[in-house]
């Protein structure tokens, strides 16, 4: 048999072995080459809007690259070692080191290379489907055009060339390293051995840390840390505690966990408990790094999704807190302008408007700063104060206020008693009142509230005192809402020509420009997450088919003791549930309680959004863990 | 009556255009309550004729009946479910599950019959005194030595009281001390228990704790010794002697 034969023959087999890692190394080149002609492509520029926008795309490609090249190694490493066996004969029937390099090195660059053509055309053709889903959810109207970008090709093929290059740098450095003895020995042992004392302390350690870190989590914005440092701090020792934990809980908690389940068991196992339990009890640790990089990274590339999705989902309700009507203006003369232009085009509308003052509020009693970076005076605090007169179904009495509209993430920082005593100061005098409470809806705009300060509503015999006493024309909230609701697009494009001398905005206007921005840094988020996922899920399933083959002699003792085939696979899949659903459950709960401690910065909707991206990751995640009990039932059928 | 009949069974390998015949018509008939050893030379078929005795590989023809059940007829989905059953099984390289502590390994039969626990605690603890590795039940099989685990191999063969326990060199990678001391033990279990033992060994002395020795030569019967009342030591010469006849290379007349 010629050098060409063995290596055709090598390419034969390991295709059929390895055809999961074709398919990855096809699928992440598809992905890069689709990401990079989409930052190539000159249909992007209506979505990038800016050079935030450009610089987050370059950003995320760079970060596309690390996971790619990170994944290539492990898994080369992880397929190199399985060949050792083959590369010590093949010393031992006597090639040099050097030969069996070439040979690896050729059959190593026709898998890749074909690869990577065939998954630069599938990027090609997915491209299209990409620039799609962008222009869908940043809401662009644009044609989508299909245009193959050299640029594109050529930054793809430099990049997988240098991945290449490492690879079989590796590959050189681990045959050069390797005497034959060491070859035939390299295949993986475990140790076994009884659970230690330092093992369990480790493991109560693990959860303990992880727990810390989700107590602290979730108590970081509720007021206990009152200056930027210590929420750094706090930040910090969440981020160290939950990830310290998780190492710690792969390395020794799993163990500990299974180790006390069996003890209860007495012995007595069955046999789904002989392949899940004792198996992943010792197994767990010797993965626990890669493991621990695998969760972290999965909750962190969760937890983001979660949030760019939830600022998303909610910008249509933001903006309805933002401006509190379809078109808010503040200039009667803008909103005569604006009114007329309606009139001509036959749109109808309704009108509102709201008189507003200014005046600094005292609101020591029912106030609680936790922030002191804030700096704020809770006994002079200038508010917006509007007049009962212009809501409907609120009627005061003249000693009484009502507070409304105040966003979830203000509430956090400066929490409002439910009730108690503040002062209106005028200039000359001091209006004691009772605080009644807070009210969900905004009636004015953000150009009055500050963004997001409470606006204060008052008898109409106070406002007009206070009004008399501050001796000032009070501005003016104009909303207009247009009463068909298949008309706003219209009216918004009248809106968005015309000049104002006041503030302004239109709601569908800010939504909209919100969705775009959330949805390009959603889109990418998206994208890594996606590539992050298919890797990490590879390396998993490339882990346990190694296992399958340490284990497949217990398949044959066990198929010899007389358990069938079935009771086998039953078995495979309770384990391969804790192999690929503890990581899952660890990396959900993370991002769980990282989006917890900080959604409502985000937006106005926890739940819908968050629980969405989870279940899709878990799809797709599973999907892998499929894949390896498949990979099992094989090696089980031929155990005996 | 038999607990085991084995009836013209052949087993070949290959095509048709390459056969090796392995068992050529062999016949087999154990009693219940015998310790059967079968010796024979490398290559001789010995380990072929105890993997289709024991179900785990096909005849190519004939008819084996264990208990007068005909196993060569089953479906691979019954076999299993017979070999759990009935049949127990000692192999030359231990066969211990490593991740799994000496008494997990032993109970591992018993879960499928849904014994209740403490029935199977009672008999591990008796089964494990008499084959001294009850001190040794919560280790691991990479703590324990050669003897203790071919010893705790025999306590899972024995555990749920099959029918005929199938025993593949058992002594083939133990020290001489640890393979007596295994051999009394089993011994000791087929006069008490009353345990069916079909062995397969090329140890002459290991042969001399059965009852009863069957030598194959080239896939078929060459003779059998039978112990009846002879001491253990002229047993064994007398298995010397056949095994001195039997073995080696044909004459070159």
């Amino acid at each position: 048999m010629s050098i060409n034969q063995l290596i055709f023959r090598n390419l034969k087999k390991n295709l059929k072995n390895y055809y999961l890692y074709v398919f990855a190394l096809m699928f992440t080149v598809a992905l890069y080459f689709a990401f990079v002609t989409l930052q190539y492509d000159p249909s992007m520029d209506a979505t990038n809007g800016s050079i935030k926008g450009a610089a987050a795309i370059r950003t995320a490609s760079v970060l596309l690259i690390v996971i790619v090249t990170v994944f290539l190694l492990y898994a080369n490493n992880i397929f190199i070692k399985r060949r050792s066996k083959e590369i010590g004969l093949l010393q031992l029937i006597g090639m040099t080191k050097g030969k069996i390099f070439r040979i690896l090195t050729a059959e190593n660059f026709i898998i890749y290379f074909s690869s990577l053509f065939i998954g630069v055309f599938i990027g090609f053709s997915s491209s299209k489907l990409f620039i799609m889903i962008l222009f869908k959810i940043t809401g662009v109207n644009a044609i989508a055009t299909l245009t193959f970008s050299p640029n594109a090709l050529i930054q793809t093929v430099i990049v997988f060339s240098a991945i290449y290059l490492c690879i079989m740098l590796l590959n050189y450095v681990f045959i050069k390293k390797q005497n034959i003895l060491s070859l035939f020995k390299v295949a993986s042992t475990t140790e076994v051995k009884k659970v230690s004392l330092l093992e369990m302390i480790i493991g109560i350690l693990g959860i303990f840390f992880i727990i810390i870190g989700y107590y602290i989590s979730s108590k970081l914005f509720g007021g206990d840390f009152t200056t930027m440092n210590e929420l750094f701090l706090a930040m910090i020792f969440i981020l160290g505690s939950v990830i310290i934990g998780t190492y710690l809980f792969y390395k020794g908690s799993v163990s500990f966990i299974f180790y006390l389940i069996r003890k209860k068991k007495d012995g007595y196992l069955n046999i789904h408990e002989v392949l899940s339990l004792s198996s992943i009890m010792f197994r767990m640790k010797s993965n626990a790094l890669l493991l621990t990089i695998i969760t972290t990274v999965s909750a962190l590339a969760i937890g983001l999704l979660s949030l760019s999705y939830i600022s998303y989902y909610s910008s249509e309700k933001s903006a309805e807190n933002y401006v509190a009507a379809d078109f808010a203006l503040t200039n009667a003369e803008d909103a005569k302008h604006f009114k007329e232009a309606l009139h001509a085009h036959h749109i109808p509308y309704s009108e509102k408007m709201i008189d507003v003052i200014h005046a600094n509020i005292n609101m020591e009693k029912i106030l609680d700063t936790k922030l002191k970076e804030l700096k704020v005076d809770p006994a002079s605090m200038p508010l917006p104060i509007i007049s009962d007169d212009d809501v409907e179904k609120i009627n005061l009495s003249p000693d009484e206020t009502l507070f409304a509209g105040y966003n979830d993430m203000m509430q956090k920082f400066m929490p409002l008693k439910s009730s108690g005593q503040i002062e209106l100061k005028g200039r000359h005098e001091v209006i004691p009142q009772k605080y009644l409470g807070l009210q969900k809806e905004y009636y004015i705009s953000y150009f009055f509230t500050s963004g997001g300060l409470p606006v204060a509503i008052v008898d109409a015999t106070i406002f007009d005192r206070l009004q008399k006493d501050m001796d000032m024309k009070p501005s003016v909230h104009i909303g207009i809402d247009i009463q068909d609701e298949a008309k706003i697009q219209e009216a918004d494009e009248i809106f968005q020509k015309m000049t104002f001398s006041g503030n302004h905005d239109s709601r569908l206007a800010m939504s909209s420009n919100q969705k775009r921005s959330m949805g390009l840094s959603m889109f990418i988020v998206g994208f890594l997450g996606l590539t992050f996922l298919i890797t990490s899920g590879c390396i998993l399933y490339f882990k346990q088919m190694d296992e399958s083959e340490d284990e497949k002699l217990n398949y044959t003792i066990l198929r010899k003791l007389g358990f069938t085939q079935g009771d086998l696979l039953k078995g495979v899949q309770a384990k391969q549930a804790f192999n690929f659903g503890i990581p899952l459950i660890i990396g959900l709960f993370h991002s769980y309680f990282a989006v917890q401690s900080g959604w409502f910065l985000f937006g106005t909707e926890l739940w819908t959004p968050m629980i969405l991206v989870m279940l899709l990751y878990t799809a797709l995640y599973s999907i892998f863990g499929f894949l390896s009990i498949l990979y099992y039932k094989k090696v089980i059928k031929a155990a005996l | 009556m038999y607990i085991l009949e084995a009836t013209k069974i052949y087993k070949s390998y290959g095509n048709k255009f390459n056969k090796q015949e392995v068992l050529k018509g062999l016949d087999i008939r154990v009693e219940k309550g015998e310790f059967v050893s079968i010796m024979g030379a490398s290559g001789s078929g010995k380990t072929t004729l105890l993997n289709v005795l024991s179900s785990i590989d096909q005849v190519s023809q004939g008819t084996i009946k264990i208990e007068g059940k005909d196993i060569v007829s089953m479906k691979e989905k019954q076999l299993a479910e017979f070999r759990k059953r009935h049949l127990g099984f000692i192999f030359q390289e231990y066969n211990l599950l490593d991740t799994l502590t000496v008494k997990e390994n032993v109970l591992l039969p018993l879960s499928i019959t849904k014994t209740a626990k403490k029935d199977a605690e009672q008999k591990f603890n008796e089964l494990a005194t008499e084959l001294g590795i009850y001190e040794i039940k919560d280790k691991y099989p990479n703590e324990i030595s050669g003897g203790q685990k071919q010893r705790t191999s025999a306590a899972r063969a024995f555990i749920h009281e099959p029918s005929i326990i199938f025993a593949d060199e058992p002594t083939g990678a133990l020290d001489s001390k640890s393979a007596s001391d295994l051999l009394n033990k089993l011994q000791k279990l087929n006069q008490k228990r009353k345990a069916t033992i079909v062995m397969v060994t090329h140890d002459p002395v290991a042969a001399s704790f059965s009852s009863r020795v069957i030598f194959i030569k080239d896939g078929q019967i060459y003779t059998q010794l039978i112990k009846g009342e002879e001491t253990r030591q002229t047993f064994f010469q007398h298995i010397m002697k056949t095994q001195g006849v039997l073995g080696g290379v044909q004459n070159e007349h």
